[in-house]
Formats: C-alpha cells, structure tokens, sequence
C-alpha cells in the first residue's frame, strides 16, 4: 500500500516535471500546439482548481512579464509599470499578435503632413518588457525595404490594427532582410482578415528564399526552420563552424532555463492582478466591435 | 623635549655654584605629532547586527520576545509598499510646529532616505521620450537632532561654515530589534523610533531641525523641482583600462600579439621620466560614493512613497539605497519654498498620483499633433 | 571601409557586382549565383555614411541613373558635417562617373531612432550647389523627419534644400 503511493507520487511528480518543461519552452511554435488544447491539459485531477488565468496570457500579454534577471527585479517597480500599461491600454487597443503578424501602425507624426502617419508591415521582432515593450515592422515600398521601430505604449501611437494574426516558425524574422524582397513586400492597402474567434494561431509555415551572400548575419548558425535554400549556399567550412558553435546541450540545461523564464507560480501571481481589468478591456472591446458591424449595413442603407 | 633638556643643562650649570635646593624646575610636557586627537567615527557607527547564536531559547520564550516587541512597537505591517511595523507610539501626524522661521534659499533642508527600485520611460506631453528612474522613499523617521553647537565631527566633511549648521540623523526601514546588537538599539532608545536597518545623517541648518520621531515621506520634496542623488556605485572589481576608462585597445589581429586590451605607453621618457600622477591605468572600478546632480523630479507617488528622477544614471545597482538632497546647483535651486522643514502630512489631502505638467499622463488620450 | 577586393577582376564581376547593389531587379538571383560561382569576395556593407561607401542614387536625373546602371554607385568623398559620419539629411559630396557632384542622405541603413524608418540602402539625392535637386523625381520613399531637417537646414541666404522635398514621390 505505501510503496504503491511512492510509486503513484513519483509518477505524478514526473508528469508535473515533464509539463512543466513542455509549457515553459520558449519556442511559440510549440506553445501554439500547447494552447490549442489547453483544456486537455488541464483536465487531469479532477481535485485540482482550474486556474481563473486563462493559459494563453502569457503570449498574449508578454510585455506584463518582467525580465526575469534577478537582479533587476523589484516588486513595486513592477505593479507601478503594470498600471501604468493598464492605463494605457484603457486608451487604446493594443491586441494580441505575434512575430509574423502583419500590422498597421498609425501614430502622430509632427513631421507628417496630415500629422499622422501609418505603416503597414510584418512584425519580424518583437522584445523587451513592461512599457519598454517595442516591435519592429518591416515592409518593401516601391522596391525599397523599410524597417520601422515601434514602442507598444508609446502615447503617441493613435491606432494599432493587426490586418492578419498569425505566427511564423521562428522567434525573430531577421533573415526576411536577406530574403528576396517580395517575402516581405505588403499592400499598404491590405483589409484586415478577420479569425473566428476561439481558432487558434495559425501557423504560417511558409519558407522563404534567401538571396546568395553576403549576408548581415550568419544564418546557418541558428538553426533557422523557416528558409528553404540556406543549403544552396553553404560551403564545408561553414557547416563546420556553425557546427562548432552549436550548444544542443542547451534544451537539457534547467538552470538556464529557470534563468531566463519567470516560474509558473509568478506568472499566475501577475496576470492574477491584471486579469479583471484585462478581460473587461477585452469584452468592452468586443461589444464595440459587434456594434461597429451592427451599425454598418445601416448606412449603407 | 628640547625645553626639559635646556633646562636640565642649566640645573647642572647652576648646580656648580648655588645649592640644588634654591632651584626649583617645573617639567613641561608638549604635544607631539603623535598626540593628535584620533579621527574617530561618529558615534552611530557601531556594530549592527548581532551574532546569532543558537541558544537555547524555548519557544514560548521566543513568542513572548515577539509580543513584546508587537507591544512596544506594533504589528507588522505593509505601510507605503514597505514591510515594516505600525509603530504605534509615533505620532503619525505630528502638529507642525507653530514657530518656524520661513524659508530662504540659504537653508539647508533635510534629506531622504531611498532605494533605487528601477527604471522606465516617460513621454512628455510633446510626445518626446525621457528615461527615468524609481527612487522609492523606504519608511524614513528622524532619530536625533544635533544641534550646531554640539555638532561637531572629527572628521568634517567639506561644509562650508559646518558650526552653522546642525545635524539630523534619519533611519530607515525598521527592523525586529531582537536581530540588533544593544548598543545599536540603545541609539533609537529616547527617539521612540523602533530600530531600523539603515542610519544616515544630513547636515541642516538649525531653522530645518527636524523632532524626533517625524517621519518624512515622498512630499518632502516637489515634482518639477530638482535633487542631487548619492549612492556607491556598481563593483566591477580590478579591471582593465578598456572597460575603466573606455580605452580603445589594439586590434584583433594585423599582426597584433598579445597587447589586445592593455593601455599602451603611460609616459614619456627624458626628462620628465617618470609616469605622471592621474594617469588611467587598471585598477579597481566602482565600489564608490557619487553624487549625481540636478536631476528633475517628473513624478510623485504618494501611495507608494515613490518619485521618478530624470535620467537612468543613478549610482548604484537595482534596490541599493541611494540619499537624495535638495541640489546644489545655482541654477536649479528652487525658487518657491518647498515644504519646510518638511511635509507634515494630513491623511487624505494628499493625491496619490502627482504629475509635472510637462508629463504625459498614461490616462490622458493619445498625444496628437494639431496640423498647422 | 567599404572596400571591394575582387579576384578576377573581370567585366562579369563588376555586371555581378551591379546586381548585389541594387537587388531588387528580377535579375538579381541568376546573376548573384554566377557571382557565388566565381569567387567575389566583399567586406561587409559599411553601415556608417563615411568617405569612400557606396551610395545608391534614387533621383531619376541623367547621371545618376546611367551610373546605377553601370555598376559604379556614386561613392561618398566628404561628408558635410563636423562628425564625419552622415547622417539623414546630411549633405554629402560624392563621386560620381568622374565628376563631383553634391547630395542629400534621404534614407540611411544605419540603425534609426523610434519610429523613423530604417531603409535597406545608404539612400542619395544630387542637387547642385543651390541645392535643387538634379532629377525630377525620386522613386523611393523618404522619411518624413526630412521635412524638418531640411528646413531647419534652409537658411535665407544659402541654398534651398526644401526643393528636394517637392520632388518626393511618398513619404513614409
């Protein structure tokens, strides 16, 4: 009878470990298999409460994460920004996308002749945290590649319209710069496309065609899943050296990943706080959206 | 010395012709160099925390340690986003006293006691950027004033006129005194001030002495008025001249061998042969006290007891304690009185959020630019 | 430096060099590969408006677009600034098919402040020494911000840089 409860408890105790790895990872082409199923996950021990966080905040909010380096973390500091960003974000609408969605940004330009001006791009960045949080948009307008620097809570930007949600499969989209230019070419007059809602992401995996070198980076090195024709280009000497530098004990390393992630637990902590007000945002947003297709036939009548 | 010898030989002379008795000889003492008065360190410099033995403390006995000092001092408490301990026997709102001398821009205010907590933007109203970084004020009391006449330290710190000028010794973040050594707490015994974690003390002049037991919160000082910040900077250890002194070094390669991050040639030869003082060689960065200056305050929060200075460049890594004082800079002295000696506060007068009006406030619309 | 070591120096290298250059032609990646083939090595691109990098000529004006088409982009000889480094806006002189000729930076490569754009290419507009420009048109887009530097840069007596303004064909 105990040792069965030993052996129950181990097993229980390994599952939770393999879970746990399994939803930290950093990679979002694994997390959207992750939040795709959500509940399945979570449906085990019918004892244990369902969390009132839904699982997909942290990709949909990350910039409410903190870094996760220790030594620059203080708890005050924190829920002050986090304020600050819920302020904001009564302002304006700031939705969910990711690294591969295609946006428009409109802001006030001083520069500008109607003193606005809006750029239509695929997000190939996106970093940092809190109200630092910033994307970069690239686009290629009349054959000249354009990349712009956004700040998400900057309180100049009047209006940020996602015109297709979807993610790519690699974190940053650096390698689009020495892709051939119609990989990253948009309409500027692009309409938005609209999900059904409850679907999750989809993922584009489109693999895009590189120019021959040189290049700004040295892209055989990371391991990239989204470019088809980095083969053509390669030589032994590279396929040695990036071979050299590879670190595939890394996956295996917990400390570092413990490093470089928040723990679930905190996580939980902080959406806790901004959930109400996130999840208020977000119905009010809704209701005005359906109000907005309410009211258009209307006119057109 | 040289005396007590002069006299020595004249006795011997003298002890020819009269009698040793007639001659009566007072020896003199001098100082010598060696007798100076010690520097000695200011007298709350003493040992703080107390060696934790394990003793055989029961545990009822350790539960009576503790409700005696919830008795004296309060419960634990979460005051202004500090843990810290309701001291109950505070006034929290001490009257201000009714005969303070007005404010010139001679005086010299008291100071604060706070921590670095972090950094992030704020936009201005013109839509421009500014960086700015979190100084949360941690639980302040005044513990002591000392006045001009008895102030005075061995060592003086560079204060012009310093016997004009009295001193405030002000504690920061209380602490369960049973972790403290008695003499440490014997500081804190006629202030009514429960022990705290941090002392510092600032010299101000006697119109600005502060009664014990005040404690001085954000309002101290004003949004859009200016403050120097003191702290120890960053240890990096011994380093090298590159990341000391920003020094270029030599190339990767070319040739180059082993002198890739080394200074180079530290002086000339003839005449002057010899390396010149001052020189930027390796040697040990940060670990140091600096002074930043006229820094503008872009916001005050009450609640937390937290203000946003310009600029990130505030000596000192994340949650290290930093002093803040009125600035000393001509220009950016404060023309209006700030609150003087300091802000006795009311309870609810306060807002919690205080805003310069150059500053964008995140509830206010979009900024937007009107077209000409 | 922006310096192009060539082994070979053939006439195919520079029609491959030409392709690298301006990569948008639908030419690019046939000739490029012939390039991989025969050996072109190239320093990386100076990201920095310095003497001696290469420029891209964005006007329509006669010579600049005969020296694009060439393969031999105009290159920086003096930067009109006390930095030496050009910066968006800046006046620069440049070399172009044995002539010097003057020209405004209307797009850079280098890493740009929030929200101005980051262009591909170290982008130029040749004026004469009035500072209207040499084309009619430019092809490309330019930055906004241009529109106050540019003026601030006008003063009552010099030359006039704001014409460059009038022949943008789209700001971004």
């Amino acid at each position: 009878m105990n040792v069965n409860a030993r052996i129950l408890t181990h097993r229980v105790v390994q599952q939770c470990t393999l879970k746990r790895i399994v939803t930290f990872s950093t990679k979002p082409t694994q997390q959207a298999a992750a939040v795709a199923v959500p509940q399945q996950q979570e449906a085990p021990g019918p004892s244990v409460r369902k969390p009132i966080v839904p699982a997909h905040y942290r990709f949909v909010y990350p910039e409410f994460l903190p870094d996760p380096k220790v030594e620059w973390r203080n708890s005050v500091r924190e829920k002050l920004e986090r304020l600050d960003m819920l302020d904001r974000r009564r302002q304006i609408e700031l939705p969910e996308f990711y690294v591969g969605s295609i946006l428009a940004v409109t802001s006030s330009d001083p520069h500008a002749a109607g003193k606005t001006s809006r750029f239509v791009g695929i997000c190939i960045h996106r970093e940092r945290c809190g109200l630092r949080a910033r994307f970069i948009l690239r686009n290629v307008i009349d054959h000249q590649g354009i990349e712009v620097v956004y700040e998400l809570y900057d309180p100049t930007i009047q209006k940020v319209e996602v015109l297709r949600l979807e993610k790519r499969l690699d974190d940053s989209l650096f390698y689009l710069r020495d892709a051939l230019p119609e990989y990253s070419t948009f309409d500027e007059h692009m309409e938005a496309e609209t999900l059904e809602e409850g679907t999750p992401v989809p993922v584009n995996d489109i693999k895009v065609v590189l120019r021959p070198r040189p290049w700004l980076e040295r892209w055989e090195r990371q391991n990239l899943l989204g470019v088809a024709n980095i083969d053509q280009y390669l030589k032994d000497k590279h396929r040695k050296s990036a071979a050299k530098v590879q670190k595939p004990w890394e996956k295996y390393d917990l400390m570092k990943q413990y490093r470089s992630t928040i723990p679930e637990e905190e996580q939980k902590e902080i959406f806790a706080e901004v959930h109400t007000e996130l999840h208020t945002l977000e119905l009010q947003r809704k209701r005005n959206k359906r109000k907005r297709t309410f009211v258009k036939p209307k006119q057109l009548a | 010395m040289l005396r007590t010898v002069i006299c020595d030989l004249a006795r011997l002379r003298l002890s020819g012709s009269t009698s040793p008795a007639a001659v009566l000889v007072t020896q003199v003492r001098e100082k010598g160099h060696l007798s100076r008065p010690r520097l000695r360190n200011p007298y709350w410099f003493i040992r703080k925390e107390r060696t934790q033995t394990d003793d055989l403390v029961t545990g009822e006995n350790r539960s009576f340690i503790k409700e005696v000092v919830h008795d004296t001092y309060g419960k634990p408490a979460l005051i202004k986003g500090i843990q810290t301990y309701e001291q109950k026997q505070l006034i929290k709102t001490p009257v201000a006293p009714t005969d303070i001398e007005p404010w010139t821009p001679a005086v010299r205010r008291c100071g604060l006691i706070a921590r670095k907590i972090g950094q992030y933007p704020l936009w201005l109203k013109n839509g421009e950027r500014v960086r700015t970084t979190l100084l949360q004020v941690v639980d302040n009391h005044v513990v002591k004033y000392i006045p001009p006449g008895e102030y005075t330290p061995a060592q003086r710190p560079r204060v012009k006129h310093l016997d004009r000028y009295g001193c405030v010794l002000v504690g920061a973040e209380s602490t369960n005194p049973a972790l403290l050594t008695k003499e440490y707490c014997g500081i804190f015994r006629d202030s009514g001030v429960m022990p705290t974690k941090n002392l510092a003390r600032f010299i101000v002049s006697p119109q600005a002495a502060l009664a014990p037991g005040t404690p001085l919160n954000v309002g101290h000082f004003r949004v859009g008025e200016f403050v120097d910040v003191r702290g120890k900077t960053v240890d990096h250890g011994f380093q090298g001249v590159v990341k000391r002194h920003g020094f270029k070094g030599m190339p990767a390669s070319h040739g180059v061998t082993k002198t890739h991050r080394r200074p180079g040639n530290i002086g000339g030869g003839g005449e002057k042969g010899r390396v010149w003082p001052g020189t930027k060689m390796p040697g040990h960065m940060g670990n140091r006290w600096r002074i930043i200056k006229g820094l503008r305050i872009w916001r005050i929060n009450t609640k937390y007891n937290v203000m946003w200075v310009q600029g990130s460049a505030v000596p000192g890594s994340t949650n290290g304690l930093v002093y803040i004082y009125d600035t000393v800079l001509p220009l950016r002295k404060p023309k209006e009185a700030p609150p003087f000696p300091t802000l006795y506060e009311t309870e609810d007068d306060a807002p919690e959020d205080i805003w310069y009006d150059q500053v964008h406030n995140f509830k206010d619309e979009t900024i937007t630019y009107k077209p000409e | 430096m922006a310096q192009i070591l060539l082994r070979n120096v053939t006439r195919a290298g520079n029609v491959a060099l030409l392709a690298k250059s301006n990569a948008t032609s639908p030419l690019t990646a046939i000739v490029a590969g012939a390039a991989n083939q025969c050996q072109l090595h190239t320093t990386p691109a100076c990201c920095e408006i310095r003497k001696l990098s290469r420029l891209r000529v964005v006007d329509n004006s006669d010579l600049g677009k005969r020296a694009m088409a060439e393969g031999r982009p105009p290159r920086c000889i003096h930067v009109y600034n006390k930095r030496g480094v050009g910066l968006i806006g800046d006046k620069v002189l440049v070399a172009i098919k044995g002539q010097m000729k003057k020209g405004i930076l209307v797009g850079l490569k280098q890493k740009q402040r929030l929200k101005q754009p980051q262009f591909d290419s170290n982008n130029l507009v040749l004026i004469d020494d009035n500072g209207s420009p040499l084309g009619t048109r430019i092809h490309v887009p330019i930055p906004t911000v241009l529109r106050t530097i540019l003026k601030e840069k006008t003063l009552a007596k010099g030359a006039d840089y704001t014409k460059v303004l009038a022949i943008a064909s789209r700001y971004v």
